[in-house]
């Protein structure tokens, strides 16, 4: 996020006119922020420091806190969503980064409709869709009926399912087409005459890939990242789905508290945890940002 | 030249082969799923059992469910329009300009990616309880379009980020005013992305059970009938016939689009 | 082209604005036939479980208030439910299960029921009426019931289980799949460890903790909702199903699926879910009407046969397809006498349920 920050500007002073745009421009998504977003964050920072659940006994104290403090359960599971998060938001990045290259440079004027064509799966429900991949990849699916008739296994067996490793797998097919949009946008601002004119230099196309193209999309690249890495990090359907016994994340435990233990203080702080927790993140990107610059 | 430019016709690259097989993998659970809609049984497991028109007979008749998908399109063309419009305000106003507490403004921003949607469905909850503001779809829009906004901000930053300014530059220099630089040339020029932020917003608005769940009243939306009904084994065909419905109707409908553009051009 | 990109833009737009737009003339209608009528009586508001808002199930109140639009809010999961009725959502109806009862109470969300006003109370059996009976008044109406117990692929293993001890066996490794909720499994691991489940002491917590965890090597997931349940044992992933329902052996075995539903001899474990009518409930007249239309025998036979759930009228087994009820096993008062239903707990016992099922799934 803080990528955006550091664009240029020029460091004069701001004319009334460029104020009153400033303000008509960032007043609506202020205030939006401020009453539906703020607010009710507020409201459960204060949950934070009660004790005890919705419906019963609840009293101010700090002794969440220290519940979650002595929980080591929660900090491994923490760390464990945020390394499948990381794994995730890569994957997604190697794979949807070409499809965007794709669209940009070679599809022409029906870029937009193949694009429209990749997203489209994504409106059906996620259950139905994970459903769906369990008839592939399960006991009886077709990849087991395909592989015994191939002669390949003699024992059918769920393939790549109930594991972390399924649950990485599905994220990146659930969430691969929103990366995809983001780097689409930055690789179609691009001047593409600026890899016409490397390439009269006599650059390779690689090398003009790699000081041109690829730096030019990393605003892209990074929004990217941003929006399957922070999402993914409070997942827990699919984990519920198809990560198995040891697929359990932070997510499922956050879920547990509000809808099952209904214990708000608890689930509360743990999400403000999270969001803690991604402060360095947002560090890192102003840091990578000032090199790329 | 590179790129030799840009191809008028599809050529059968690597990157054509990809993106086929790329769509082949987004598209398989789709087809089984419109396979599976006219299967003569409520499992859904191979082998198939015989050929049915009885799920469409019966998806007719449920008019509860009819009623969720209209809701659910309704709020998600609407909220998606919002959320791309704030998020390309806040887009224009951050990469834009330079103002006090930007950074602030961008990390609050953010923040709504990296709150679990359940405790944004209750934190909104409460609040317009206790203002005493009804809960309707409204209610479920106001909720997707915080969800969505920040992603709308990003992708139209991403694009804006960089941009030649010089274009608006010489625009204004021609005489046109700023407003009329951003309607004429700033927003033509992020076209892509402002598509692109919609498809996004859509797209989670469409499939948004758990922050709509706690602000829906009894205008449901489609993820929250499904999910409830998840309860009745029986009734999942009729469920899997909707979305086979949807799919085949919203790939229809791009291909007519496609059709039509080409026609014109 | 960048004109061109606008003009597309605006077409994939107004396409879909189309689509919708057909669609919505539909909501516009039904939005004006609502407020078409005058405000009082014209809507009655039921909080629900979606598949139970179909029109059989209150037939009799469309013919009494043919004015009177019923409308229908869902949730999917009992606490979501408490959660939107303790914040201040208003409802005439809410439709909970027995174990959350008396949080309602408690809490003040419902109000006590007029049993002069309840047409077929004389139908209910006093075993299903007395969970709804809370503090000496009656809250809640029982309207369904059913049985949660163990489902066997019998073509899978070798030998059937016979308890839910067997759940451990090892002969079943990495096909057995139990309910994720910590509710229930403090329930089945109080009735393998021989504990009352709802007076457990720590020290048998923390034994049911030591027990739970010790099944995950047998375990190939936990399942979330009887879709997902019902697939993976008619897919072949699992064999032993914990805390499934009776109708998923009736929808199997139908598909020609191998299964078998056991009385584990620690006993099935049961549900009773019913209606109760919120204190903020503005039809309160038309709340009663429903209520008795759905509790009428005609509403409880279809139940039966279009869900395969117990309807707690009793009459409604007389009419209902003698098979269904057969295979359910409605009317075995053996295997009801030794069933475990589920009895309300205090927020503090399911917390504590829940954050030491959390320890269990979260044990490396």
């Amino acid at each position: 996020m803080a990528t955006l920050t550091a664009q240029s500007v020029p460091e004069t002073k701001a004319t009334p006119a460029e104020k009153r745009r400033l303000l008509l421009l960032m007043g609506p998504p202020v205030l939006a922020l401020l009453l539906f977003f703020l607010l009710p964050l507020g409201v459960m920072a204060l949950y934070t420091f009660q004790t005890g659940t919705l419906g019963g006994e609840m009293s101010w104290s700090l002794e969440t806190y220290g519940r979650f403090w002595e929980n080591t359960a929660l900090h491994r599971l923490l760390w464990r969503s945020t390394v499948v998060s990381f794994q995730t938001s890569l994957l997604c990045i190697l794979l949807s980064y070409p499809i965007a290259y794709y669209l940009v440079f070679r599809a022409g004027d029906r870029r937009m409709t193949l694009l429209t064509l990749i997203i489209i799966p994504a409106w059906t429900s996620y259950l139905l869709r994970i459903l769906a991949w369990k008839l592939i990849l399960g006991t009886e699916g077709l990849l087991n009926t395909f592989l015994l008739w191939a002669g390949w296994v003699d024992e059918p067996s769920p393939i790549l399912l109930f594991s972390k490793t399924a649950v990485i797998v599905t994220l990146v097919y659930v969430w691969v087409p929103f990366v995809a949009l983001p780097i689409f946008a930055a690789l179609e601002r691009m001047d593409k005459r600026l890899l016409e004119a490397a390439a009269d230099l006599g650059s390779p196309p690689w090398y003009s890939f790699l000081r041109v193209t690829l730096p030019l999309s990393m605003p892209g690249v990074l929004a990217g990242f941003l929006s399957v890495f922070i999402p993914t990090l409070g997942e827990y359907v699919t984990p519920l789905l198809v990560g198995g016994v040891n697929g359990i994340m932070y997510g499922n435990l956050i879920q547990d508290q509000f809808v099952r233990a209904l214990n708000w203080p608890l689930g509360s702080l743990m999400s403000l945890v999270m969001l803690v927790a991604l402060l360095p993140l947002f560090l890192l990107f102003r840091k990578s940002d000032q090199v790329l610059q | 030249m590179i790129n030799s430019g840009v191809p008028r016709k599809f050529s059968l690259s690597v990157g054509a082969v990809y993106f086929a097989l790329f769509t082949l993998f987004m598209y398989l659970p789709i087809a089984l799923l419109v396979i599976f809609s006219f299967n003569d049984s409520p499992t859904l497991t191979f082998p198939l059992s015989g050929f049915t028109l009885k799920w469409y007979q019966e998806l007719w008749k449920n008019q509860e469910l009819v009623t969720a998908v209209t809701n659910s399109l309704l709020v998600g063309i609407l909220s998606s329009l919002v959320a791309t419009a704030l998020g390309t305000m806040a887009a224009l106003g951050v990469i834009r300009f330079e103002f006090p507490g930007k950074t602030l403004f961008l990390s609050v921003a953010a923040m709504p990616l990296v709150i679990p949607a359940v405790v944004m469905g209750v934190a909104m909850l409460i609040v317009f309880a206790r203002v005493g503001v009804p809960l309707t779809l409204w209610t479920v829009g106001i909720g997707h379009v915080i969800i969505n906004a920040p992603y709308a901000m990003l992708i139209v930053a991403a694009r804006l980020a960089g941009f030649e300014e010089h274009v608006e530059e010489a625009a204004m220099d021609l005489g046109a005013d700023y407003w009329a630089t951003l309607w004429r040339v700033t927003l033509p020029m992020s076209a892509p992305a402002l598509a692109a932020a919609f498809l996004s917003s859509f797209t989670t608005s469409l499939d948004e059970f758990a922050v709509t769940f706690f602000l829906v009243g009894s205008d449901t939306t489609l993820p929250v009938y499904l999910y409830s009904q998840l309860r009745f084994p029986s009734r999942l065909p009729l469920v899997v016939t909707l979305a086979a419905i949807m799919m085949v109707l919203s790939v229809f409908i791009v291909i007519v689009v496609e059709k039509l553009r080409r026609m014109a051009s | 082209m960048n004109r061109l990109i606008w003009w597309k833009l605006a077409l994939v737009m107004s396409a879909i604005l189309l689509l919708a737009g057909c669609g919505n003339s539909d909501g516009d209608a039904a939005d004006s036939d609502e407020t078409a009528v005058t405000p009082d009586n014209s809507t009655l508001n039921v909080f629900e479980w979606s598949g139970y808002e179909l029109p059989e199930f209150w037939a009799q109140f469309a013919d009494q208030h043919p004015d009177t639009t019923v409308d229908f809010s869902f949730f999917g999961e009992d606490a979501e439910a408490f959660a939107k009725l303790q914040t201040g959502y208003q409802t005439d109806l809410v439709h909970p299960c027995s174990s959350w009862w008396q949080l309602y109470v408690d809490n003040g969300l419902v109000q006590p029921l007029d049993e002069s006003r309840l047409e077929n109370l004389q139908d209910i059996p006093e075993s299903l009426l007395a969970y709804g009976r809370i503090n000496g008044q009656l809250y809640f109406v029982p309207w369904e019931w059913g049985y949660e117990s163990i489902l066997v692929r019998t073509d899978k293993v070798d030998t059937i289980p016979t308890s839910w001890a067997d759940l451990w066996n090892p002969e079943y490794a990495g096909h057995v799949a139990i309910y994720d909720s910590g509710e229930t499994q403090h329930i089945v691991g109080s009735l393998v460890l021989g504990f009352d489940p709802y007076a457990t002491t720590p020290e048998q917590n923390e034994a049911i903790v030591q027990k739970l965890t010790e099944l995950k090597p047998n375990l190939l997931t936990y399942w979330t909702d009887y879709t997902e349940i019902v697939q993976l044992v008619a897919s072949g992933d699992v064999w032993i199903a914990g805390n499934a329902w009776p109708d998923t052996l009736v929808l199997l075995q139908e598909e020609g699926v191998p299964v078998e539903y056991i009385t584990p001899s620690e006993g099935r474990m049961g549900y009773v879910c019913g209606f109760g009518i919120p204190a903020s409930a503005q039809h309160v007249d038309l709340a009663y009407d429903y209520l008795n239309a759905a509790t009428s025998v005609d509403a409880t036979t279809f139940l039966i046969n279009e869900y395969g759930y117990g309807a707690a009228n009793d009459k409604a087994i007389a009419g209902a397809d003698p098979d269904t009820v057969e295979l359910l096993q409605l009317n075995d008062s053996a295997i009801l006498q030794s069933t475990v239903f589920y009895e309300s707990v205090t927020p503090e016992q399911r917390e504590v349920f829940v954050s030491n099922w959390d320890r269990v799934k979260a044990a490396p």
